[in-house]
């Protein structure tokens, strides 16, 4: 164990230092510098996500530290129904009391897990609880209001979606598949110890979940943000030429972007006279669940083995679900 | 595990980011710059954040600083050990503080609208009207409603606050529209590439940050001579036409009037709950309201 000492930075601080510096005093002499379109609309989109995310990462984290500290273990595991079917519509139901975003679910869905939350039920609420809320539900019908019934599709393959995979993991995974540092569920609670009571300690338990989820948001913000500035929509629309070709290109737009779930329907929406209906729907139901920022955060929540193996259950599950919902519209 | 005095160094750093992200929605929310990245509906919450944040920052500075030795532990949520790793994690949330506190904020433009594809019209084109303003569905009676206000007008003035409503209603009936007068400001889009040579005046709407900004634009007849630059902010006013562009049918202005006007406040638009309720609410006001 190295033991990390202040005169250690020093070597780094010093060029940081200076960088800053310079930034700050030399930079805005020489605006045309940075006077670039590209890195203009790099930043509107970076900053822009990451301020849309910051409320529900802050209230996602804070939910999670007040269970953590005021929540006994117990109730949890009173609250969920023992059996599978009943649990896996528990699960998909709580979202419509949780609307939370997806940045906001990991750390609440992992304080959930360590509280006995089954895995199942976890999987079940981080896929359907994005898209099945009363918000989410009205912002995609004032998008589709010339077609209402792709906002009624939407709700029902997010439900049939989520509750399939949740019966899919109950029958197949019995290891927890939690990354190692989260099982560690330490006997003794420490925090009594904590100077300034259990107020100071929600507090000092969010600005660690802040930390631990921020990194990956803000990869997922930055990778998202670059594609969106430096893609050409039109270069891609012409891969969306084949027949099933629409909803692999939706699908993948849809993970590369990144969307709120209550905006996303909105973007869906210009595309409506380009692509097929059964690829926006694919679109409005997997970006949810999948995409840049919520991968990464599931890799932070989940060993990678089984991460990957729910991301190739959510891709197939729902192109499947929205090829076989438009052969039915 | 790390040892008591590395936690507190850790504690600080994060305590002095966390403040700093406080600082930087503060800035924003003062400079009334939010609203180059957010909806005004999001905004709001953005504005609380500072407060827990600073909360946040302030109880890890009481730990760092006053904490006892033995309750110092990152046993549940390890810290990183590595100087390496540690710099990296920070230079991490460090990163978005400079780049919001170096470059200028800025609107979306041509360039961005260009990237994403404008979009010309609001609907599928199947979807085009029957009889004079009734709705085929219960979904388009805000649409029918609206245009049967706005066609009674001399002058059509598109408002910001329903600007895409306004759009839809009229892109919805545009046989009907043919001929009309209308005013619309907007940025001047310059077609590049392919649909080389088209002007259009536009908006992006906005409906949760700048990542779904979606823009909007009506076509100016191609005839018309613009001198002024791409991104310019201009008010328009001529006649509704309905023109074939790339196979489909769109609305198109053939301008009378091109005059180049200050960038608005606000210079995205966002959709409306009630577009009749507003549009009823502004041209309550006087006409010189909407222009702005």
């Amino acid at each position: 164990m190295t033991i990390f000492s202040p005169f250690k930075l020093l070597p780094l601080l010093i060029p940081a230092v200076f960088l800053i510096i310079l930034g700050v005093v030399w930079l805005p002499a020489h605006p045309e510098l940075l006077d670039n379109s590209y890195l203009h609309s790099f930043k509107t989109a970076f900053i822009g996500i990451l301020l849309e995310a910051l409320p529900f990462v802050l209230l996602g984290a804070l939910l999670s530290s007040l269970l953590r500290v005021f929540v006994p273990d117990e109730w949890i595991s009173r609250w969920i129904p023992r059996r599978p079917v009943p649990a896996i519509l528990f699960g998909c139901l709580l979202g419509i009391l949780f609307p939370v975003c997806e940045c906001g679910m990991i750390p609440l869905v992992r304080r959930l897990m360590q509280k006995g939350m089954p895995l199942y039920v976890a999987v079940v609420f981080i896929l359907s609880g994005p898209i099945l809320n009363p918000v989410v539900y009205g912002a995609t019908l004032t998008a589709f209001r010339t077609h209402p019934w792709l906002a009624y599709a939407r709700m029902g393959l997010a439900f049939a979606v989520a509750a399939a995979i949740g019966f899919i993991i109950y029958a197949t995974v019995t290891k927890s598949p939690l990354r190692l540092s989260i099982r560690r569920e330490t006997g003794e609670p420490h925090r009594l110890s904590t100077r300034g009571g259990r107020f100071v300690s929600v507090l000092v338990h969010t600005s660690d979940e802040f930390f631990e989820m921020g990194k990956y948001l803000i990869i997922g913000c930055l990778l998202t943000s670059g594609i969106q500035s430096f893609m050409d929509h039109g270069s891609l629309e012409a891969i969306g030429g084949m027949p099933l070709g629409s909803y692999l290109f939706m699908m993948g737009l849809a993970f590369v972007l990144s969307l709120c779930s209550t905006s996303d329907a909105f973007v869906a929406a210009t595309f409506l006279h380009t692509f097929p209906a059964g690829s926006l729907l694919a679109f409005m139901v997997l970006g949810p669940m999948l995409d840049f920022k919520n991968s990464l955060m599931l890799l932070s929540l989940f060993k990678t083995r089984f991460a990957l193996y729910l991301f190739f259950l959510i891709f197939a599950a729902v192109f499947t679900g929205s090829v076989l919902a438009s052969l039915w519209l | 595990m790390n040892d008591p005095r590395s936690i507190r160094v850790h504690y600080l750093l994060r305590a002095v980011l966390l403040l700093g992200f406080a600082l930087y929605i503060a800035h924003l929310s003062q400079q009334d710059a939010l609203h180059y990245y957010v909806a005004p509906k999001l905004a709001r919450w953005i504005r609380l954040c500072p407060v827990p944040l600073a909360l946040m920052a302030a109880s890890l500075g009481i730990q760092a600083l006053f904490g006892k030795s033995s309750a110092l532990c990152d046993c549940e949520h390890q810290l990183p050990r590595s100087l390496f790793r540690s710099t990296a994690l920070y230079g991490l949330f460090l990163f978005p503080l400079l780049l919001g506190f170096v470059l200028p904020d800025r609107a979306l433009g041509s360039a961005a609208a260009a990237r994403k594809g404008i979009s010309l019209t609001y609907i599928a084109p199947e979807e085009g009207s029957g009889e004079r303003f009734t709705a085929s569905n219960p979904y388009q009676e805000e649409f029918a409603g609206l245009a049967g206000r706005l066609y009674k007008q001399p002058v059509i003035t598109v408002h910001p606050e329903i600007f895409s409503e306004t759009f839809g209603a009229i892109d919805l009936y545009k046989e009907q529209f043919e001929g009309k007068q209308i005013k619309v400001s907007g940025f001047l889009y310059k077609g590049q590439g392919t649909d080389g040579g088209s002007f259009a005046v536009s908006r992006f709407l906005v409906q949760c940050c700048t990542a779904d900004a979606t823009p909007f634009g009506i076509l100016l007849d191609p005839q018309t001579q613009i001198s002024l630059p791409a991104d310019t902010w201009i008010e328009v006013q001529g006649k509704l036409h309905v023109a074939q562009y790339q196979g489909k049918a769109v609305v198109q202005i053939t301008p009378e009037h091109v005059t180049p006007i200050l960038q608005p406040d606000t210079p995205y638009v966002y959709s409306n709950a009630d577009s009749i309720a507003a549009w009823e609410q502004i041209s309550g006001a006087p006409a010189e309201a909407g222009a702005k």
